[in-house]
């Protein structure tokens, strides 16, 4: 399979990346640039980014919401988050969602994330709809396709950088510490990697939160906010981050208040009233 | 292929894990090969047990808090150990105290009757009664004076050829008494006598065959202050009484029975003393009594575990946004659970094996520093208690933990990750 396949070529190649990343004078962008090839060759033997990206481009959008309305019972009676709205996101695009609060933002990220179901219409992973999946499925499927990268960061206050990245595999039984260097290494964490979270600035937090994201090689990346809680400068290096990761065939959706957000991004759509308008 | 290669990567992973570990020990520079070691132990409990691992860190997080949590259940544990083992002792104690009493049956003539002695129909009844549940051991006895050495004694003189089953096997207790005296240990005390020692007793010397070993149990034949002599040395033809050392309780409650039955029919010829039923009851309040007494520590077992339960109620409602995350990130449900539970079942572990320590020690002090015997704490019976009690913790702290673990584990990760 693409002839990377070899667990003692994938190990050769973590030990050179690891001293690659010890070289402190680097911005972040020289060694994100070095670092693309190295850890695309380095990925597991699983689909990694770039076969995915092949895959999305024969199958169109990654994920997508076919024609989604979402309607919450509430007390003073039925609220319309979402109406009827057709959006999708293909490996390798940042895709910006704007809005004013309150516009349905949050429950479009939570529909694309799987963590709830529409009230009318699909959502739909690489043309598959997902209704109908038990809990544990989506759980899995969850796990498998998707990467949240949140506002606050929610880190697990307790873990050390490398295992919150390697959290979501936590409860298999293959060891993904590796890569989950391998990963903190890409992000510039690579002496960071025993730290807790109270121990990290803010960038760096956000940081290891997308490291967490890119654990299982999703096919998509959610963010909420990425940049909300980081100064500009810090804001731009996260995002930077983020473009790397598209630029490795992750279809990216970033919902935001941030105008930052929108430079970064391939194209900017707007929320109002839970209708989707191109922006 | 896929699937190939995925087992290759495992596989290399594998191979790799000792280096990695070893890697890992030298970026964070600890030399210490103990400390590296701790770090090895605690990669392999990640590794193998993420629940019980992601548990001990969280536990970690709120020292104090969860500290307390356990100091209900060490405080329930103590004493329901604590109780149940002194309930225990006391119980064995005051069994091996009244122990022979409860199984010995002993048939004497009816005041009524008039007689002195039994007939041979009567002791034929009896060893009818008893065939198959113990042992008949006819007795002549008398009361008398005792004197050898210069100095006197009032004793129980008692004749029988077969004193072992009621006098026990000191050395040179004979199975078949023919000759010379045996003496009880108060007797031979008293007089200052020893195997081969002279004793007169009404006008007749005998040789001392044996001394007795003290009793440790009561008897009614108070053995301790008492001579046997073989039956011959009686004047009377006929045995004063007849002891039935019936081989358990019930035995002994059955053969008292029968021989009512059989010689007390149409008149009262003799007269029955049993104290089965007395040992019996005192049986019976001393179970009432250790029921009684757990059921007020486990009383304040299951406040320890209600204070357990409130513990992960606060635990969960604080970690909500990190359950979401946890969710989010690919964590299935019962994976939440389990850590959850995990976590409040660790609380009842320590907390029991600390209960049980200090509930054990602190029987056996009281044991050490009282009249009751270190015998009677340490029976199987009493680690039936302790692991009880350790059990009875780990439960109620894993009940305690269940509904809050459920409610975070199954909120749905839209309404947790909402804060």
């Amino acid at each position: 399979m693409n002839g990377h396949g070899d667990g003692d070529a994938d190990a050769a190649d973590r030990v050179d990346g690891t001293e690659a990343t010890v070289d402190d004078g680097a911005t972040l962008g020289e060694v994100l640039g070095r670092h693309t090839p190295r850890s695309d060759a380095g990925r597991d033997a699983r689909a990694s980014a770039a076969d995915l990206a092949t895959r999305d481009r024969d199958t169109g959008p990654a994920i997508r919401l076919a024609n989604v309305t979402k309607r919450y019972e509430g007390g003073g009676g039925t609220v319309t988050a979402l109406s009827d709205v057709e959006f999708g996101v293909a490996g390798g695009e940042v895709v910006a969602v704007v809005g004013p609060s309150g516009s349905g933002k949050s429950t479009m990220l939570n529909l694309l994330g799987l963590l709830d179901d529409p009230t009318e219409g699909r959502v739909e992973l690489h043309g598959t709809p997902v209704a109908g999946r038990s809990e544990r499925e989506r759980t899995d499927v969850r796990r498998e396709t998707i990467g949240f990268v949140f506002q606050d960061f929610h880190l697990i206050p307790t873990l050390s950088a490398v295992e919150n990245v390697r959290l979501p595999t936590a409860f298999l039984p293959a060891d993904r510490t590796d890569r989950a260097i391998d990963l903190l290494e890409r992000v510039g964490l690579g002496d960071r990697l025993d730290h807790t979270p109270d121990e990290l600035s803010g960038g760096q937090k956000q940081r290891v939160a997308i490291a967490r994201s890119l654990i299982n090689e999703p096919d998509v990346l959610l963010a909420d906010e990425p940049t909300g809680n980081l100064d500009r400068e810090t804001g731009v290096s996260v995002l930077e981050e983020i473009r790397d990761i598209a630029a490795g065939g992750v279809g990216v959706v970033a919902v935001t208040h941030d105008d930052l957000v929108t430079e970064y991004a391939d194209r900017t759509v707007e929320l109002v009233d839970g209708v989707l308008d191109d922006a | 292929m896929r699937d190939r290669i995925r087992r290759l990567a495992r596989l290399g992973s594998r191979l790799r894990g000792p280096a990695d570990g070893a890697a890992a020990a030298a970026r964070v520079a600890i030399p210490d090969p103990v400390a590296a070691r701790v770090a090895g132990a605690a990669a392999a409990l990640d590794r193998r047990f993420p629940a019980v691992s992601l548990a001990l860190r969280n536990l970690s997080r709120q020292r104090l808090r969860a500290g307390l949590a356990a100091l209900g259940i060490v405080i329930g544990v103590f004493a329901v150990v604590a109780l149940g083992m002194l309930g225990t002792a006391l119980q064995t104690a005051a069994t091996e105290e009244l122990g022979g009493l409860g199984n010995q049956v002993i048939v004497s003539p009816a005041a009524e009757s008039g007689e002195e002695t039994l007939d041979g129909r009567d002791l034929a009844a009896v060893e009818r009664a008893a065939a198959g549940r113990g042992t008949v051991i006819p007795l002549k006895s008398t009361g008398g004076t005792v004197s050898g050495g210069g100095d006197q004694t009032v004793a129980q003189v008692y004749g029988t050829t077969n004193p072992r089953p009621l006098f026990g096997d000191a050395p040179g207790v004979p199975d078949y008494h023919r000759q010379g005296a045996l003496v009880g240990a108060d007797v031979a005390g008293a007089l200052d006598l020893r195997v081969g020692s002279q004793v007169t007793i009404e006008s007749t010397t005998y040789r001392v065959v044996a001394v007795l070993s003290p009793q440790s149990s009561i008897t009614p034949l108070r053995a301790d202050s008492a001579v046997i002599l073989p039956p011959d040395e009686f004047a009377a033809d006929g045995p004063s009484q007849v002891v039935v050392q019936a081989d358990s309780g019930a035995d002994a409650d059955a053969v008292a029975r029968e021989v009512r039955d059989r010689l007390n029919a149409r008149e009262r010829r003799v007269s029955v003393f049993s104290l089965t039923s007395v040992l019996d009851q005192i049986t019976e309040f001393f179970a009432l009594l250790n029921g009684f007494l757990l059921a007020v520590a486990g009383v304040s077992l299951v406040v320890a575990g209600v204070s357990i339960f409130n513990v992960m109620l606060m635990t969960v409602s604080e970690r909500r946004g990190e359950i979401g995350v946890l969710r989010a990130v690919g964590i299935h449900r019962d994976q939440v659970l389990r850590t959850l539970l995990v976590e409040a079942t660790l609380l009842g572990v320590a907390g029991g094996v600390v209960g049980v320590v200090f509930g054990t020690a602190g029987v056996v002090l009281v044991a050490l520093n009282t009249d009751l015997p270190l015998d009677a704490v340490l029976v199987p019976t009493n680690a039936l208690v302790a692991l009880g009690a350790f059990a009875f913790g780990a439960t109620v702290a894993l009940v305690g933990g269940l509904y809050p673990a459920y409610r975070a584990a199954w909120e749905p990760p839209v309404e947790s990750l909402r804060g």
